[in-house]
């Protein structure tokens, strides 16, 4: 990314350190951030009937949080750290009004969100076809696409 | 207007698109008809096109044991498909086929990917609404992940 790019993001961009058991968000919750996770484990929940159900882990060098996107700007799942969690966190109406003002930010933006989000579809469809036909083969399985940690790296510097 | 552009014009996923972005779509866009039963594209095939369904269903498919096909998502009118042209490696990760005779417009990835990057004001309004089908579809995999879970008692804590 452009360091031009990154000052946009640096405005709005705060460290934090979540300790385990911290829930970042609540379902329903109005979604106004936008997280990078530096180190730790941070684990995606819903709330069955009393249960919580896992939905997904993300980690080291991945993004969280896609629900500030778009309308109705709240969160479909509950986040909680499981590890000590270093994050950067981002105001997401600031970089919604950038993207908007600045479409060469918005489309550099949106293209990584994209291909993140594109990434964790086919994943979950995949989760989703050994949950429902457990028996299929092996060789029928593919292996879960590449992690995407790597796109988010050049923000370090 | 084109036959083309007002075609497009029409579908849901362009829709509030200015005239100028339609008309950079419609140039490079083409008709398709399938019949009931036809693939659309088959897994592990190059991935070069993007669809906007215009009439009739369309099933994501995994290929299962024997021949037998295990369903994914089932897409129509006024739907998108396909968005393994948008980044590497360009190969579709599931079969499409028509479950009924669709008719459909087609753009060349390649070209969407040039045109994106060369015009960021186009780029950023195609991303922002791939992100936005995507992470719809992302969150109601999920969803379907979950009633899975549930339905199999797996996953309560």
């Amino acid at each position: 990314m452009r360091d031009e790019h990154l000052d946009i993001l640096a405005e709005c961009a705060a460290a934090q350190t979540i300790e385990p058991g911290t829930v970042i968000f609540r379902e329903n919750e109005l979604a106004d951030r936008f997280f990078l996770i530096l180190d730790g484990r941070v684990e995606l929940e819903t709330r069955g009937n009393k249960h919580e159900f896992p939905v997904q882990t993300v980690g080291a060098g991945e993004a969280l949080g896609w629900s500030w996107l778009f309308p109705p700007f709240r969160w479909h799942f509950e986040a909680q750290a499981r590890e000590r969690t270093r994050v950067i966190v981002f105001t997401a109406a600031h970089l919604l009004v950038a993207c908007e003002r600045n479409h060469d930010f918005g489309y550099e933006l949106m293209k990584r969100v994209a291909q993140v989000v594109i990434l964790r579809l086919q994943s979950a469809r995949r989760h989703l076809l050994d949950a429902n036909w457990p028996s299929r083969s092996p060789d029928e399985t593919r292996t879960t696409p590449p992690t995407t940690g790597n796109l988010w790296a050049p923000l370090k510097r | 207007m084109g036959t083309l552009e007002t075609l497009i014009a029409g579908h849901p996923f362009l829709h509030g698109l200015s005239s100028e972005h339609l008309k950079i779509l419609a140039d490079s866009a083409m008709q398709s008809n399938f019949q009931a039963g036809e693939l659309i594209f088959r897994d592990g095939d190059p991935a070069n096109r993007f669809y906007l369904i215009l009439d009739g269903k369309v099933a994501i498919e995994a290929a299962g044991r024997e021949q037998s096909e295990l369903p994914v998502q089932t897409v129509g009118a006024g739907d998108v498909l396909g968005w393994s042209w948008l980044f590497p490696p360009y190969y579709w990760h599931f079969d499409a086929r028509a479950l009924e005779p669709v008719r459909a417009v087609f753009f060349y990835g390649t070209r969407l990917r040039e045109q994106c990057e060369q015009d960021h004001h186009f780029g950023y309004e195609l991303m922002k609404r791939v992100t936005q089908v995507v992470i719809r579809r992302l969150q109601a995999t999920r969803g379907q992940l979950v009633e899975a879970a549930l339905k199999s008692g797996a996953g309560s804590r």
